[in-house]
């Protein structure tokens, strides 16, 4: 086990490393002069001239790749041109607010979709299947901003039960901010898992220690939910932990559609203006999230089912 | 399928037991029923549509940052909130135009720097105004104080700007805007000239209490203000870029005050949610249609004049601005100076005569490019646009920039036609600092050089007969317009809304004065 960790995080490094450089290369290949689009019309040729030199826009790529790597190896992300704070502090002011829109979003979409689906699994081709399914697709189907726009106008200016903007303070308030985009970006992942987790428990179900344990005249609801579901829920920490780069991604738009801080709504500011320090940064710590999440999902896979470990 | 199942401290029922009771208690509808209205208890919530970023009037990136320092800080005079542009006293207990190079002022004796830096004086004007126009600041607001040269100290609360020659923007941008405020001598020589994000010194009606990036910035009634008081105890500035996430939060009762879009005034002008009220003001943005005189495919002025006819501005503004702005006549906005009552050529097309200009440029199969920013707006009216040239038979095809690349565009030698917007501050020297020759390569996209121009720009700046300034800014956009090189469209508009128990204070453009704002 220890050698598959070991491996896993060696490969999610080597993601991390190729992701981070891409994005490098990429951001610096888009058109527009970006001490220009950071200072303004006005600034002064000198500061201009300052400005590129501290950036180091005046080296070539390949040596701006080499400063911007030696500056991570010493923690330093570097410093916003426009406020003089540390990227670093920036990034991890911003990042606790995303973090907790996609945990709240996996948490109440897993534990709505996983028992949707069981429960469906359960009762298969009747009614309820039928009605589960028809939701779990209409779940799935229905694009977050709609939802997100759609929520924010019932239950924030008709019934006003939950705040339209902002991301509160103090925990309970917090929480109280967190549900409308919560709902809104993990809705369609209800219906996927929900799918998910009735196609592989209706596998499961058909094994033959469920059938031996039936016919051992355990108790059904025993059954289905002891030793189906748990075997069939394993496909499902993968697809959270995969999930994780689109809850990123979702969380972009719910953090500007709810007026949100976090680290999607701080990547698209800081493309917008070409502020490659926070974009560097945001990017970094975004994409670590998601391979760090994907690499922890297979070691959970990897500990819940031993073939896992030789499956690669 | 065989699942072998392995040991492990935390056991599976647990595992699942937990995040279901997770699930389940984060669901809970903790905030039924319990929010307040926005404008209780003394808080006035207000919409900004960028976050602050810098406390440092030297290094302020606009309007964002000035709402903020304009009520922590103060200024000699500031803009009076009305319909009409003007200014009062502020820091000011008497500011004069001796001649034409020397303003003298004296300082109220009631006003104080928090942190312990003392009462304000002539010393603290001095520094501020004097470290804009340094070198070594590198200030972008630099042009903002024009051709400051010096403020001399007469007395410890007294003194007199000199200029170098005659600045009519002084009194319109230099001292009730961004490069007016005074800020504390001894609180930033203490920190190295500079700061960031947090305040070193306040002295206004309100103190900045806190800043969480990119969520709130609050400010609290300054305990110590001497002036007039203010209305509200806590005014929060909440950065929401989206005009329509506004909308909703107003609706919600979470705003007060903002901003609203263009496309929602017919509806607000129905009726506004909440008891509220819809005020609609002019705007200081102009958005014109250049034509890159430089461009090979452009070279034709009798082309450039067939296209200026045949824009329909009427149907541009219908369709891209939902027929809530007007047409503009030029660059500078009504209740400045040098507003034109009406531009050359008429807002309505006249397809005839653009069809007879074009036979008259010898011009066959024309196609264009129209550059424009990957915004609904404006992509909106390069469609119009597209559409009304097509039935001269002038084809154009409507590139979409994202807005990095866009403002790159002084660089793009295919730079053919434009759709584009700039911002303003009060003064028409404002509006025609980009058009001068010098700023080709820079601003000046059309490649636009005129002598005329140049030396209308230079003389008016230093002209402080409203009349004679009114006369050559008049004349300065016949001449852009004469070189067939622009087609003005509209000033934009300023709609906001604001809840019942608010009593707005906004400048003549519809920008917010947040230290002015009442309560009905």
């Amino acid at each position: 086990m220890l050698l598959y960790a070991l491996r896993r995080f060696g490969l999610a490094l080597l993601i991390l490393i190729v992701a981070v450089t891409v994005m490098f290369l990429m951001i610096r290949a888009v058109p527009g002069d970006p001490v220009q689009i950071m200072l303004g019309p006005r600034a002064t040729p000198e500061l201009q001239a300052r400005l590129t030199a501290e950036l180091a826009l005046d080296q070539p790529i390949w040596k701006q790749l080499v400063i911007f790597y030696g500056n991570l190896l010493q923690g330093d992300l570097g410093i916003d041109v426009f406020s003089g704070r540390s990227v670093t502090d920036i990034v991890f002011q911003q990042l606790p607010h995303t973090l907790w829109l996609i945990l709240g979003s996996i948490i109440w979409s897993a534990t709505l979709g996983i028992g949707l689906g069981a429960y469906a699994a359960a009762h298969p081709n009747t009614l309820i299947d039928r009605i589960t399914a028809a939701i779990s697709v209409s779940f799935v189907a229905a694009p977050a901003f709609v939802v997100a726009l759609l929520s924010l106008l019932v239950f924030a200016v008709h019934l006003q039960w939950f705040p339209a903007i902002g991301a509160g303070e103090g925990f309970w308030d917090r929480l109280n901010h967190l549900v409308l985009p919560a709902f809104a970006i993990g809705l369609s992942w209800v219906g996927y898992i929900a799918r998910l987790v009735r196609a592989s428990m209706l596998e499961v179900m058909g094994e033959s220690h469920i059938r031996t344990a039936r016919a051992f005249g355990i108790n059904e609801r025993r059954v289905v939910l002891v030793y189906a579901l748990r075997i069939a829920i394993l496909p499902v920490v993968t697809v959270i932990g995969v999930g994780m780069g689109f809850l990123l991604s979702s969380a972009v738009f719910a953090e500007i559609v709810f007026a949100r801080p976090g680290l999607g709504k701080l990547v698209i500011d800081s493309i917008t203006t070409r502020n490659y320090p926070i974009v560097m940064g945001s990017v970094l710590i975004s994409t670590g999230l998601f391979v760090v999440s994907t690499a922890l999902a297979d070691l959970i896979n990897a500990w819940l089912d031993p073939r896992a470990r030789t499956a690669h | 399928m065989k699942i072998e199942w392995t040991k492990a401290p935390v056991g599976r029922r647990n595992f699942l037991k937990g995040a279901t009771a997770l699930g389940a208690a984060a669901a809970l509808p903790m905030g039924l029923g319990g929010r307040a209205m926005a404008a209780e208890g003394g808080t006035l919530r207000v919409r900004s549509y960028g976050d602050l970023q810098s406390i440092d009037p030297a290094f302020s990136k606009g309007v964002i940052d000035e709402e903020i320092h304009a009520s922590i800080y103060n200024k000699l005079i500031q803009y009076k909130p009305g319909r009409e542009w003007d200014w009062q006293m502020d820091a000011a207990a008497m500011i004069e135009q001796g001649d034409e190079t020397h303003i003298k002022f004296a300082l109220r004796d009631d006003i104080g720097f928090t942190n312990g830096f003392g009462a304000m004086t002539a010393e603290d004007v001095k520094y501020s105004f004097e470290r804009i126009v340094a070198d070594e600041t590198e200030s972008p607001n630099k042009p903002d104080m024009g051709p400051l040269s010096h403020v001399e100290v007469t007395g410890e609360r007294e003194g007199t700007i000199v200029l170098k020659e005659p600045f009519a923007p002084l009194w319109s941008i230099a001292l009730p805007y961004i490069t007016g405020n005074i800020v504390s001598k001894k609180a930033w020589e203490a920190a190295g000239g500079k700061a960031t994000t947090d305040p070193l010194a306040e002295s206004g009606p309100y103190l900045r209490d806190s800043w969480s990036p990119k969520e709130k910035t609050v400010l609290k009634r300054n305990p110590d203000w001497k002036g007039d008081a203010p209305a509200w105890d806590t005014i929060e500035i909440l950065p929401i870029d989206d005009e329509n996430t506004a909308e909703i939060a107003f609706e919600a009762g979470e705003l007060d005050f903002t901003r609203v879009s263009l496309g929602s005034v017919q509806r607000y002008r129905d009726g506004v949610p909440n008891g509220g009220t819809l005020l609609e003001y002019p705007s200081l943005y102009y958005t014109w249609l250049g034509m890159n005189l430089d461009h090979p495919k452009l070279q034709n002025k009798k082309l450039r004049q067939a296209i200026q006819h045949a824009i329909d501005v009427p149907s541009v503004l219908e369709a891209a601005y939902f027929g809530a702005v007007d047409p503009s006549t030029g660059i500078i906005a009504p209740g400045l100076a040098g507003n034109r009552p009406q531009s050359l050529v008429p807002p309505q097309a006249d397809f005839a005569k653009a069809a007879e200009l074009l036979a008259e440029s010898g011009e066959t199969n024309v196609t264009l490019k129209l550059d424009t920013l990957n915004k609904t707006t404006f992509t909106t009216a390069a469609q119009v646009i597209q559409a009304t040239l097509a039935q001269i038979g002038i084809t154009v095809e409507v590139n979409v920039l994202e807005s990095g690349a866009f403002w790159a565009s002084a660089d793009n030698e295919d730079l053919q036609l434009v759709l584009n917007r700039y911002s303003m501050t009060p003064d028409p020297y404002y509006a025609t600092s980009w058009f001068i020759t010098d700023q080709i390569g820079h601003w000046n996209w059309e490649q636009f050089s005129n002598e005329e121009f140049d030396k209308i720009h230079t003389e008016a700046s230093q002209l402080t007969d409203q009349a004679k300034r009114d006369e050559l800014y008049r004349r300065a956009q016949d001449v852009m317009e004469e070189s067939g090189a622009y087609r003005f469209l509209t000033h934009e508009a300023t709609p906001v809304v604001h809840s019942a128990g608010v009593v707005p204070a906004l400048r003549p453009d519809g920008l917010a004065l947040l230290r002015y704002f009442g309560k009905a």
